[in-house]
Order: C-alpha cells, then structure tokens, then sequence
C-alpha cells in the first residue's frame, strides 16, 4: 500500500460567495464537499434584504409602483405590471385598450430584455466573452425603446393602475420594428455561438436534472418548469391583460436538465418578438389612462394575482382595507422556489456543475431577499 | 370548473371545517380551521377532481387585531386556483408545516416564522432567512413593530 492510499478522506465545508460573480446578486452557498463532489448545498440569502414588503404598507397605492421597480430590476415592466393588475382586480377597474396593447409590448420587450441578460451572463459564467457582447447589444436597443417612452433605463415606473404613465413618442413604432427586422438574425447568431458549441453543450447537458413532478411540487415555474415538459404558462393558462388575443407558441423539452433550459429560452426570445409585432400591427388610437382618482382608495378585499414574467410565476397578494394604503403586500418571485430546489438537483455534481445550475435556472437575488 | 362549482365542491367535501370568506375579490377565499391545516392540505392534493399541486404562495398577515397565514394554491393540470387562510391564536401563534405535502413551502414557513413570529410545527430547520445573523429586535412585519430610528407622521 503505497503512502497516498493510507490517506484519510473526509467531508469538507466550502464557501462559495457572497461575492462570488456567479451568484447574481449576493447569495452565498454552503457547500459540503467530498473531494470534487457536492454532497449538499445550502443557500444563505438575505444579503439583498431590503423590506420592500414593510415599506409597501406605508405607501400609498401609487407610491409602491417604484418600490415594485426594485423588487426585481430585470424585469421592472412586469412588476410593476403585476401590482397594477391586482389593484384593478381589487377596484374592478377597466382599462383602455390603447393601454393594454402598449402594456403587452412593453412586457414582452422587457422579456426579451431579460433574457438577454440571462444570455450573456450564463456564457459568462461558463467561461465565454462573446455571447455578453451580443446579448448586450441587442438589449441596449430595448432599452433605448424604454427611455424613449419613460425616461428610465433599469426602473421604469411606467405601468400605472389603471393604464400607463404616458403615450409612446412618435418615433417608437418605426424604432421598435426597426429592432424587430434585425432581431430573429441576430438570435440566429446567438444559437450559431452557443446551440452546438461543443464546450457548451458538455457542460450543460444533462447536468442538474429536474424532473416534471419534481419542479412541480416544488414550485418551480417558468422557462425551468417548461424544460422539464410541462406545458404551462399563465399567458395562457390563467389568461390575463389581452394574452388571448395573440398567437404565439408555448416551447417545452423534456429532459430539463441546464441545456434545456437554455433552449425554452431562446425559443421563448422568438415568441416574443412574435407578440410584440402582433401588437404593434394592432395598436389601436385612443386613451392611455383610466380615470384613476387622486386620492385612490381600492374598496376593501384581498387577491391575489399572477403573472408570467421571465422568470416565472410573479405573484402579488394584496390586502385592502379601504383606505389609502394597502395592509398588507406580499410579492412572490420565480426565483425564490428556482433557488430551493437547486440544492435537490445538485447534490452529486461538482462545483462548476453549480455555477452553470444557478445560470440556468436564471436566479436573481433581488427577487428572492426583497 | 367555475367558481360557483368550486365553492360548492369544497364545501362538500369539508363539511364544517371550511367556510367561505367574503374577501376574496377573483378567485374564492376560505377560512380552514386551525388544527385542520395539513389534513386539507393533503386532500385537496390528492384529490383527482382538484389536483392542487402548485403551492403559489404563503403570505403571513398581522392584520392588528389577529394574525392569518394564507395559502395560495393552483392546479397545473386541472387549471383551478384558490386561496385558504388560517387564523393562529393570537399569544404564542402556530400552525403546522404543509412542507410533506409541497416541499416548496420550506422557504415561505421560514419567512412566516421570522417576519411574523409564528411557530411552524414540524419544519425541519427554523433558523434565520432573510433578518441579519446577530438579529435581536423581535419580528419586523408585526403591525406593532417600527424600526428604532422610524418616526411615525401624524395622521393629518
């Protein structure tokens, strides 16, 4: 027995983060390792813990739009289009159509937006420059669209209760199509970087596998949910603004491991550029804002309300008791149930296998410490 | 199934150990007794008809006089949505933990424990979630509680 084998072995605890790039955000893991191998995982959040629910119960209904802005930065057209929409179900509120068109094509660009990020920063993580580059690119377009039409580039403050903040300028529509002729190429040149890209693909496929009943019991929903083979989106499933009204495809595949998930959402990319030409095809004249009084008072009740954002299921539950401010405010994040399950599909891989679960299933923190 | 068919179906099926509550403003709200929490939770999952095996939510709520938990629950396959919520005694609140019938609710219990103070029977690992490590200021989303340097305006 040569000296190497008499070695002890025995389980070890590594840190990974808070400030590891990879974690999106600030989140730290708790890792125990024997040798290369993950035996579990433990997520630390918190670090991005901003009480944004407690701040919600002193504002009023219109002072909470830019607090949901910073609930979940990617994406801030559909948080603040979440919260707007439970506030109308409260008060029964109708919406002019205008307004409703110019919601869809602000969310399905935000859409695009965010996964643009994704994009980028999970090539990134694997090791490769290039996508970044791309994926910014492109995004940088959208966001040009954005302060175009609000004056923000991050949070947008835009969807209102009761319609949107302000009519789109003269020059968005011809800009927007602009974006939209150039984009299906330039997706084409992202699936060229990455679909085949050996390097990518071996360290994606079937790592961090997720199977259907598992992701469902354990609330995962979303691009993840539907790489896993279920077919379910609220756009369609739980309609909500005029979803009903567009045709577009809903993507699943089966294996739901990483390269899955990489797959819905470049398909999910295409599906929304399908959406927002649709709406812009259709935009109808006409008012931007229901008549919402100064001094809002929703009347008393509680709901809770669902939207599909790029990370899933977004949820507002809110508490009205009549007056100017709502009691309470609890937002539900894709991200929080995507975070939970990663140590359930990692235990078993080796380190680098978690960095590209956590890019894949696209967790941002914000989302997750409020 | 609408939500006329709904309320009723549960109705039945529960008999007196859940009522419909009159704030729910989409889909129905109802009331399940205290004790009764994980039974429900295990039937409505296993029941064909209902199939509600996405738990979408958990939200505490101190609504200054009582607290509540309050479950938001969906049906992937069947298409159903609903919510429930349960009301803890007022001193030394708990209630059970639905973690064997959702797994998912491991994070939400925790947060409900740490927010709101309310004892989660059966949770695996009840330790600090989101507060700061060294926390010592009670439970922050308590209707009666304010951050130390937080100054209340007056109400005109």
């Amino acid at each position: 027995m040569s000296e190497i084998d008499k070695l002890q072995t025995e389980e070890f605890v590594l840190n990974m983060g808070p400030h590891h790039p990879s974690t999106h955000g600030v989140c730290r893991f708790v890792l125990k390792m024997e040798g290369e191998v993950i035996k579990d995982v433990e997520p630390v959040v918190g670090y991005l813990h901003r009480a944004l629910e407690k701040i919600c119960e002193n504002r009023t209904y219109a002072q909470i739009i830019p607090v949901t802005d910073r609930f979940e930065y990617c994406t801030s057209m559909s948080c603040n289009m979440a919260f707007a929409l439970a506030v109308e179900k409260l008060a029964a509120m109708e919406i002019p159509e205008r307004a409703q068109y110019l919601r869809i094509i602000m969310l399905e660009l935000n859409r695009i937006a965010s996964h643009l990020i994704w994009f980028g920063t999970t090539a990134l993580d694997l090791g490769a420059i290039t996508p970044f580059l791309y994926g910014f690119r492109e995004r940088e377009f959208i966001l040009d669209l954005f302060e175009m039409t609000c004056g923000q580039r991050l949070t947008y403050n835009y969807i209102r209760v009761g319609g949107v903040a302000r009519d789109i300028p003269t020059q968005f529509v011809p800009k927007c199509r602009e974006f939209l002729n150039i984009f299906d190429a330039c997706v084409d040149d992202y699936e060229r970087l990455l679909t085949e890209n050996v390097i990518f693909v071996v360290r994606n496929k079937n790592v961090g596998v997720l199977p259907p009943e598992k992701a469902i019991a354990w609330g995962v929903s979303g691009p993840a949910l539907r790489a896993s083979g279920v077919k379910h989106d609220l756009r369609r499933d739980d309609p909500y603004c005029i979803y009903d009204r567009f045709d577009f495809e809903i993507p699943t595949c089966q294996n739901g491991d990483c390269y899955d998930r990489y797959i819905i959402r470049i398909k999910e990319m295409r599906e929304s550029a399908k959406i927002v030409r649709q709406a812009l095809d259709k935009l109808p004249e006409g008012e931007t804002r229901a008549k919402v009084k100064m001094v809002f008072k929703p009347p008393a009740g509680e709901v809770y309300s669902r939207i599909e954002n790029s990370r899933g299921e977004m949820g507002m539950y809110v508490i009205s008791d009549g007056s100017t401010k709502p009691v309470r405010v609890k937002m539900r994040g894709g991200s929080y149930n995507q975070l939970q399950v990663i140590p359930e599909i990692t235990r078993g891989h080796k380190i680098a296998d978690l960095v590209a679960i956590m890019a894949s299933m696209d967790v941002i923190m914000p989302e997750v410490d409020r | 199934m609408d939500r006329e068919q709904l309320i009723k179906y549960i109705q039945d099926k529960f008999p007196g150990k859940v009522t419909l509550l009159d704030c729910g403003r989409v889909e129905p709200f109802f009331k399940v007794e205290l004790g009764f929490l994980k039974e429900f939770c295990q039937a409505i999952r296993d029941d064909t008809t209902l199939g509600m095996d996405y738990l979408c939510n958990i939200a505490g709520v101190d609504s200054g006089e009582h607290y509540e938990v309050v479950y938001s629950v969906a049906s992937v396959k069947n298409k159903i949505r609903f919510d429930f919520k349960i009301f803890p005694e007022r001193e030394n609140p708990a209630i059970d933990s639905v973690i064997d019938v959702w797994p998912g609710a491991n994070w939400y219990e925790r947060e409900v424990w740490e927010l709101y103070g309310i004892n989660i029977t059966g949770h695996p690992s009840l330790k600090r979630f989101l507060l700061p490590d060294d926390w010592n200021q009670g439970h922050p989303m308590r209707k009666n509680w304010d951050a130390p340097d937080f100054v209340r305006m007056p109400e005109n």
